[in-house]
């Protein structure tokens, strides 16, 4: 091997090296370690355990009534919180980036939620459901806040999209400020002096040229609200009837509280194929519509 | 008691920062040598008492250190109890409930039988915890449940005679709400109120429930066609016919309160709610019930009873000499027994122990006259399939949302179970 070879190889392994180990000794290998277990009868706590080959798979697939009303829960969850964060985020980062006194404090305060974990804002959003929200009810009279909040299916369901939307549209606000920022003044000036009107410089210019960071927002909101977890547990729990269980809850229980690890890794297993597909075919559908001024 | 909410947010916290510290693994020297036993129990409840009692043994036996931790909340300890497991840092002794979990555990449960305390132990708790003979476990106490009613209300309302069948409970609640209280407050947005407590009713109540439970794992029995469990939901319709507003989102916590502020006359809870009763209102006059699912009223003149929780010693723990000697110490110094009934306030299940009403409450003394008259029925809640309580919660809660038929409930029930089973 000649020198340069040798130096070469040596600056790959010292730079990419301890990644590579690290990434290996927490994602690979539980993944590996993941799929192996998918095909066992493990409970979770025994030193023993069968193997059942793909059993388990055919146990979810057939006659798991459970995994497919998470399932079907989590695909309606992700549309309509995958598309209320990321316009409330654009609109916000839209209007923050006008010439606005506040503008530094109200960034701060939209991005806020985040910084306070899933678990923490669903026992304080619980609180305000169920307390506080029947409080202004009483008090005011208005019809919205009497409904029996997190007590039935429908606002169980708009009250985790409520609080996801909260929580994340600050986030996204950021990466889609940082991107209209990148915008040529040039372009925007032109086209006022060609006589467009402010909506046709929002969806004719604005947008397509913000589209990178549309591919990375929607990427983000999708695989967050797909996985979401510490937020319906905190939430609702699942609940009320497991009308609100998200997959990832669902294998969390099934692993955990059913003690059917194995069954709860087969779940983990096909619902990781059925995201990977999924951001996949998002990511090359919005990366085609990205245009460069 | 399992599942109280506010109890779980430090629970979560402390499981949380138990992991970042990389708890030491069991039985490792402290300082000076000294022998290490790690505690990993489930009711936070009793966790600052516990403490007083580490520091209390600890004087007394020389060498030998407590470390005691506590993590609260039904499914949540048991979750991190496995995951405790798995990362190797296994406790000496740990805490779990019988029948189901006991199998669960088996392969690292210490063989307890020659132990002194164990002649001092009923039939009733021993059942959960023995396999072919042998016990596993160690009673921590008693606790039965049925439903609470407030004395005063049912003295104003005019209701003299305690109810022991449907009817009169329906002619009572009758009373109470023309003399302007709420008859019950029902907390069945929490999944153990549903789950473990009120669906155990018409397991228990079976002629044999043990036969029963086994005609189910082979499939001979069914649910939906057996008498006790519609009974069982004509009592559950009553709750919710004379029952507050928004049963679904009411909560332990506002349960407690509604009740002990006497806004509303009965409840379903156990005896272990009595510090919680005393906290809000001291001057409560509270008693408990049977919980009627038919008009006999014999067979309708019953209380709950149950062992929640043992304490187990792991058999690969090199310190499991000096924590049977923990037990034993418990079971039968003189200053073991006393923290076992007036510090924790427990009905103690061991026969040679001795409880003061005074410590238990006016709900735990009336449960130990049930049990001495013979009017005890199980926990077969914990004989169901592992996570079929909290299955039974949720398809429960759909029928009590009116999603659900009865017949309905009661196929989904079966199903459930028939799901559960497959291990």
């Amino acid at each position: 091997m000649s020198r340069r070879k040798l130096s070469r190889l040596t600056q790959q392994l010292v730079f990419t090296g301890p990644t590579t180990i690290l990434f290996a000794l927490v994602v690979l290998i539980p993944f590996l370690l993941g799929i192996y277990y998918s095909m066992t009868n493990w409970n979770g706590v025994s030193r023993h355990l069968e193997f059942v080959g793909l059993s388990n798979y055919a146990h979810v697939l057939t006659a798991d009534p459970e995994f497919r009303n998470a399932f079907w829960f989590t695909v309606r969850f992700t549309i309509v919180a995958v598309l209320v964060t990321n316009l409330l985020g654009f609109f916000l980062a839209y209007f923050l980036t006008k010439p606005l006194k506040s503008k530094n404090v109200l960034r701060t305060v939209f991005f806020m939620p985040n910084m306070i974990g899933g678990l923490l804002l669903g026992f304080i959003w619980q609180f305000i459901f169920v307390r506080g929200f029947a409080a202004i009810g009483q008090a005011t009279g208005i019809s919205f806040f009497k409904l029996p909040w997190l007590g039935n299916e429908p606002t169980a369901f708009w009250g985790i999209v409520i609080v996801f939307v909260w929580q994340y549209a600050g986030y996204l606000m950021v990466i889609y400020i940082a991107s209209l920022g990148n915008v040529s003044k040039d372009v925007i000036e032109s086209a006022q002096i060609d006589g467009a009107t402010h909506g046709q410089i929002l969806w004719k210019i604005i947008v397509p040229l913000v589209m990178p960071a549309v591919t990375v927002c929607l990427f983000l909101a999708i695989s967050w609200s797909f996985k979401m977890f510490d937020l319906n547990l905190a939430l609702t729990g699942g609940g009320p009837f497991n009308a609100t269980r998200s997959v990832a809850l669902d294998i969390y229980r099934e692993a955990f509280t059913n003690s059917r690890l194995g069954l709860g890794t087969a779940k983990a297993v096909i619902f990781f194929v059925i995201v990977a597909i999924i951001t996949a075919i998002q990511v090359r559908a919005t990366k085609s519509r990205e245009v460069e001024a | 008691m399992f599942g109280k909410k506010l109890m779980l947010l430090p629970a979560l916290i402390l499981s949380a920062a138990a992991a970042l510290s990389g708890c030491t693994s069991g039985g490792s020297a402290g300082a000076a040598g000294d022998k290490v036993i790690n505690i990993y129990q489930g009711k936070v409840e009793i966790s600052d008492q516990l403490q007083e009692m580490k520091e209390l043994y600890e004087s007394s036996h020389p060498g030998v250190k407590l470390n005691i931790q506590s993590v609260g909340g039904g499914t949540d300890y048991a979750a991190s109890l496995k995951s405790r497991f798995s990362a190797g840092a296994q406790p000496d002794i740990f805490t779990i409930g019988g029948f189901q979990e006991r199998d669960l555990w088996l392969e690292y449960l210490e063989d307890l039988s020659d132990q002194p305390w164990v002649q001092h132990m009923d039939q009733v708790s021993k059942d959960p915890m023995t396999v072919d003979g042998k016990l596993y476990g160690f009673p921590l106490n008693y606790e039965g449940y049925g439903f609470l009613y407030n004395k005063d209300i049912f003295k104003e309302a005019g209701v003299t005679e305690i109810p022991k069948t449907l009817t009169e409970l329906e002619a009572a609640a009758e009373k109470i709400k023309a003399a302007g209280y709420t008859p019950f407050v029902n907390a069945y947005a929490e999944w153990w109120v549903l789950g473990n407590h009120n669906v155990n009713v018409p397991f228990a109540r079976q002629d044999d429930p043990d036969a029963f439970m086994q005609a189910l794992n082979d499939g001979s029995a069914d649910i939906a066609g057996n008498e006790i469990f519609n009974g069982w939901l004509d009592l559950l319709d009553l709750t919710l016919k004379y029952g507050q507003a928004n049963p679904l989102t009411t909560d332990y916590n506002t349960q407690m309160s509604t009740f002990a502020n006497g806004k509303a006359a009965m409840t379903q809870q156990g005896n272990w709610v009595q510090p919680t009763l005393d906290g809000i209102n001291p001057d409560l006059n509270v008693g408990m019930m049977p919980m009627p699912i038919s008009d006999d009223a014999e067979a309708n003149d019953k209380l709950y009873v149950g062992v929640p929780i043992y304490w187990v010693v792991n058999n690969s723990s090199p310190v499991k000499e000096e924590a049977k000697e923990l037990l034993d110490w418990m079971a039968s110094s003189p200053e073991g027994q006393q923290f076992l009934t007036e510090k924790f306030q427990f009905i103690p299940a061991l026969n040679n122990v001795e409880a003061n009403p005074d410590d238990i409450g006016p709900l735990g003394a009336e449960l130990t006259k049930y049990i001495g008259d013979d009017k005890a029925l199980g926990w077969y809640f914990q004989q169901l399939p592992i996570g079929t309580p909290q299955d039974y919660s949720s398809l429960m809660q759909s029928y009590i949302a009116g999603r659900d038929t009865r017949e309905q409930l009661l196929k989904n029930l079966q199903a459930s179970y028939d799901n559960l089973k497959v291990r």
